[in-house]
C-alpha cells in the first residue's frame, strides 16, 4: 500500500510554506519527518488531514487501487493530545466502538486495549480531564490503535512524555507499522534515527528522502543536518 | 525624564499601532487586501499612528464626559426634590473615592510596563514618574472642560468648577502616596488587578453612600465638598512631591508585575482562565451513567456532566420570572391602575421581548460549552468530522438546547397569557394564544440562531481563541437588533404572527444552511 501526496501547495500570506510537494510513502515503514522549527510539518499534517485548505493537493491510497483518502482513513496524533475532559477512559472508548461498529475489525474488549497501554485499572473510570499528559497521548494512540487508519501522523508525540511512557509508546509504534503508514514529525534527531525506518527532510516547503546507504549513525546524522544547512544556505 | 517617556510613549505607540493594523486584517473581505507587509508599510503605519492619536485625544475627554454624564449628572437629576447641584457633588466625592484604589494607574500591572522596565530595563523610576505625570495630567485636562460644562449648568461657582478636576488628581496621588508608603513600611503591594479584601465591601459602601443617601435626602453640603476639595489638593500636592521622592520602583514592579514573567499577552491568560473555568463546569460525578448508544450516549453524558452549567441558570430564571409574575399578578389584585397598565402593555409592549429573550437565551453559554469541553478535542479526530456524524449530533444538540432554553420562555409565556387574563383579558381570544407561542417560537429562533452560527462559523482555533470576525460581528448585530427591538411598540397580535413566521422559516433555513455547508465549515479554526 502507498500513501501518495500531489502537487501539495500552501501558503500563509505571501509565504509558501509546501511548494507543490509531491511524495510517496509506502506500508511497513515509519517515516521521520525532520525540519527546522517553522519549517511546516505541522501544516503538513494539517493539510493532509484537512484540517486547513490548501491552495492545491491531492491525497491517494494505493492499494492496487489508486482511491482519494477519506478522512477516517488518517490518523492524527497531536504534540498536545486533546480528548474529551468529561468522559471517563472507558466511556471514551465504549462511545468511540459503538459508532464505529461497522468499520472496526477483531474488536476486542475495552480492558483489554487498556491493559496494552498500560493504563491501570483505577484509572480506567476516571474523568479524562483528570489524566496526565502522557495518558492523554496515550488515549489518543489507543483510539487510532482501534480504528487501524492506514495512514498515522504523529506530530512530536514523544517529545514531552516521560522516558518510561515515551519508550512502551516506541515499542507500540514499532508493533503497529507492519501494513500501515506511520508519519513522525519530531526535530529530535536521536529520536528519528532510533525509531524511525527513513528519514524525509521537509525544507524550505520541499520533501526529500535523506538515504542512508551503509553510513553510521554519526555519519548519517551529518548528512541529515548538512542537507538541512544546504539547503537553508540556497 | 522626558527622554524616558518619548521613549515609552513610542513603545506604547508602536504595539497600539501593529494592533490597529492587526484588527483591519481581521475584518472579513478588507482582510484579504492585506498580508503581513502591512506592519512594514510606511504609509499605512502613518495612518495607524494618526488614529492612534486620535484616539488618545478621544479616550481622554470622551471618557470622563461619559463617566460626568452617566454616573454623576445622569443620576443627580433622578433624585425628585433633591438640588442637583448637591447630589452631583456628594455622588463625585463618593466615587473619586473608590478611583483612588480600584483607578490607580500607578499600580495597575499593565503589559507596556511590563515591556519597559523588566524586558527592556528602563529606568523604572523615570518610566513610572513621567507616565504618571502624563496620566494625571490626562485625568485633569480631560475632567476640565466638563467640570465646568455641567458646574455652570447647576450654576456652580467658575472657581469650584476649575478646582474638581485637580481635586479627583489630587485623591489619586494622596492615595497613591499612602500605598507607595505601606509598601515602605510593610512590604505590601498594592495591585489593581488584584486589589487587597477591603477594596470590594469598601467599594459596595462607598457606592450605597453614593448614590443610596440622596435618598434619604442626605447629601454632603457643596461647601464642605469644597472644603475636602482644597484640602485634597494640597495633601495631593504634598503627595507628588513624596511621589517624586520614592526610590523602589524598580523593586516594587518586579513584584507587581511578577506574573507577567509567564505569560505577557492578555490572550494566554484569558484561555488560562477559560481552560479552568470550562473544566469545573464538569460534574466530578462519574456515578452518573447512560443506557443510550452512540451520539446519544456521549450527548446524555456531556448534558448530565454539565447539569450546573446548562440547566441550573435556565432554572433560575424560570423562578426570577415566575417569582416577578407573581409579584406583578399580587401588584394588579391590589391595585386597578396596575392592572390597567399591564393590561395596556401586554397588547403593545411584544417587541420588547424581543430583546429579553435574547438576553435570557443560552445559547452562547451553551455553545461555548460544547466547544471548550468537547468540540475542541474532538473536532482533532478525523471520525468525528465525518458530515454523517457532524449533522446527527447537530440534531441531537438542537433539541438539547431548545429544550434548556424552552424552561423560562414556557414560564414566561404562560405568565404573560395569565397577566393578560387577570388584568382584564383581550377582545381577541387568539392574543393569548400569540402571546404564548410567540414567546416558545423566539426562544427556539435564538437556540437555532446560535447553534447555527456555531455550526456554519465555528470561530474558535485549536488554543482556544475566538478568530472569527464574521461570528463577532453576527453576535453584536444580533445585539443591536435585539436591542432596537425595544423601541419599537406594535400591536401583540400583529408583531406575534409576524415574528412567528420568521422565526420558523429562519430556523428552517439555517437548519438547511447547516445541512448543506457544515461538514465544510465545522472545524477547527487556524
Amino acid at each position: 500500500m502507498e500513501f501518495i501526496i500531489e502537487n501539495l501547495t500552501k501558503s500563509f500570506g505571501t509565504k509558501e510554506v509546501l511548494k507543490d510537494i509531491t511524495f510517496t510513502f509506502e506500508s511497513g515503514k515509519i517515516y521521520g519527518l525532520l525540519g527546522r522549527n517553522g519549517a511546516g510539518k505541522t501544516t503538513l499534517f494539517n493539510c493532509v488531514n484537512k484540517d486547513i485548505k490548501s491552495e492545491s493537493g491531492s491525497f491517494y491510497l494505493d492499494d492496487g487501487k489508486k482511491e482519494e483518502i477519506k478522512p477516517e482513513d488518517i490518523g492524527y496524533v497531536l504534540s498536545t493530545p486533546t480528548v474529551p475532559a468529561f468522559l471517563t477512559g472507558r466511556e471514551f472508548i465504549k462511545f468511540f466502538i459503538e459508532i464505529n461498529e461497522k468499520s472496526i475489525t477483531g474488536l476486542r474488549p475495552i480492558d483489554e486495549y487498556f491493559e496494552m497501554m498500560n493504563i491501570e485499572i483505577g484509572d480506567r473510570d476516571r474523568l479524562l480531564k483528570d489524566y496526565s499528559h502522557g495518558m492523554k497521548n496515550k488515549m489518543q494512540m489507543l483510539v487510532n490503535i482501534i480504528a487501524r487508519p492506514p495512514v498515522l501522523l504523529l506530530d512530536e508525540p514523544l517529545t514531552s512524555l516521560d522516558v518510561v511512557v515515551a519508550e512502551e509508546m516506541k515499542e507500540l509504534l514499532r508493533g503497529l507499522k507492519s501494513d500501515r503508514i506511520i508519519i513522525f514529525s519530531t526535530h529530535i534527531m536521536e529520536l528519528a534515527l532510533d525509531l524511525c525506518d527513513e528519514i524525509v527532510i521537509l525544507n524550505h516547503g520541499e520533501l526529500e528522502v535523506v538515504d542512508k546507504y551503509d553510513l553510521d549513525n554519526t555519519e548519517f546524522k551529518d548528512k541529515i543536518i548538512r542537507a538541512l544547512k544546504e539547503e537553508d544556505d540556497d | 525624564m522626558i527622554k524616558a517617556f518619548g521613549i515609552s510613549y513610542d513603545l506604547k505607540n508602536t504595539y497600539r499601532v501593529n494592533g490597529i493594523i492587526y484588527s483591519i486584517q481581521q475584518i472579513p473581505v478588507i482582510k484579504r487586501l492585506f498580508t503581513d507587509d502591512l506592519y512594514a508599510s510606511r504609509g499605512l503605519k502613518i495612518f495607524a499612528n494618526i488614529l492612534a492619536a486620535l484616539w488618545e485625544v478621544i479616550s481622554t475627554f470622551l471618557g470622563k464626559y461619559l463617566y460626568l454624564l452617566l454616573l454623576v449628572a445622569l443620576p443627580a437629576g433622578f433624585y425628585k426634590g433633591g438640588d442637583a447641584k448637591g447630589t452631583a457633588m456628594h455622588i463625585l466625592l463618593f466615587l473619586t473615592v473608590i478611583g483612588t484604589f480600584m483607578n490607580t494607574y500607578m499600580f495597575n500591572p499593565t503589559n507596556d510596563k511590563y515591556y519597559a522596565m523588566i524586558l527592556m530595563r528602563m529606568d523604572a523610576r523615570e518610566y513610572t514618574l513621567s507616565n504618571y505625570l502624563y496620566s494625571s495630567l490626562k485625568v485633569a485636562a480631560g475632567f476640565l472642560p466638563f467640570t465646568i460644562y455641567y458646574g455652570r449648568g447647576w450654576e456652580m461657582n467658575i472657581g469650584l468648577c476649575i478646582l474638581i478636576p485637580f481635586f479627583v488628581t489630587g485623591a489619586k496621588m494622596t492615595a497613591a502616596w499612602l500605598f507607595l508608603l505601606r509598601y515602605e513600611k510593610k512590604g505590601v503591594c498594592m495591585n489593581e488587578n488584584l486589589p487587597p479584601k477591603f477594596a470590594w465591601p469598601l467599594t459596595g459602601i462607598l457606592l450605597v453612600a453614593a448614590y443610596g443617601l440622596p435618598y434619604a435626602r442626605i447629601v454632603v453640603p457643596v461647601r464642605a465638598f469644597a472644603v475636602i476639595a482644597v484640602v485634597t489638593v494640597v495633601s495631593g500636592l504634598y503627595s507628588l512631591v513624596k511621589i517624586i521622592g520614592f526610590g523602589k520602583y524598580r523593586e516594587m514592579y518586579q513584584l507587581i508585575l511578577a506574573d507577567k514573567r509567564n505569560s505577557v499577552e492578555m490572550n494566554d491568560i484569558v484561555k488560562k482562565a477559560t481552560e479552568e473555568q470550562s473544566r469545573k463546569m464538569i460534574s466530578q460525578d462519574t456515578a452518573f451513567t447512560s443506557r443510550k448508544k452512540g451520539f446519544e450516549y456521549f450527548n446524555e453524558l456531556f448534558i448530565r456532566r454539565h447539569r450546573r452549567a446548562l440547566w441550573r441558570p435556565a432554572r433560575r430564571t424560570a423562578c426570577i420570572a415566575a417569582a416577578f409574575i407573581t409579584v406583578l399578578l399580587a401588584a394588579m389584585h391590589i391595585n386597578a391602575e396596575v392592572k390597567e397598565a399591564v393590561n395596556r402593555l401586554l397588547l403593545i409592549f411584544l417587541p420588547y421581548f424581543v430583546f429579553i429573550m435574547y438576553a435570557i437565551n443560552r445559547g452562547t453559554s451553551f455553545t461555548q460549552v460544547l466547544f471548550m469541553n468537547c468540540d475542541h478535542s474532538m473536532l482533532t479526530f478525523a471520525f468525528y468530522k465525518k458530515p454523517e456524524f457532524i449533522l446527527r449530533l447537530f440534531r441531537i444538540r438542537l433539541r438539547e438546547i431548545i429544550k434548556v432554553n424552552l424552561l423560562p420562555a414556557a414560564v414566561i409565556g404562560a405568565g404573560l397569557a395569565l397577566m393578560l387574563y387577570v388584568s382584564g383579558g383581550t377582545d381577541n381570544p387568539l392574543n393569548y394564544v400569540v402571546l404564548f407561542v410567540s414567546i416558545l417560537v423566539l426562544s427556539i429562533f435564538f437556540s437555532v440562531h446560535y447553534l447555527t452560527c456555531y455550526y456554519l462559523l465555528q470561530p474558535y482555533n485549536v488554543n482556544t481563541e475566538l478568530k472569527s470576525a464574521t461570528y463577532r460581528i453576527i453576535m453584536s448585530g444580533t445585539y443591536i437588533v435585539c436591542f432596537l427591538f425595544m423601541k419599537l411598540r406594535m400591536d401583540t397580535f400583529v408583531f406575534g404572527i409576524a415574528v412567528t413566521a420568521f422565526c420558523v422559516l429562519y430556523s428552517f433555513i439555517a437548519s438547511l444552511l447547516v445541512y448543506r455547508f457544515a461538514s465544510r465549515t465545522f472545524r477547527l479554526r487556524n
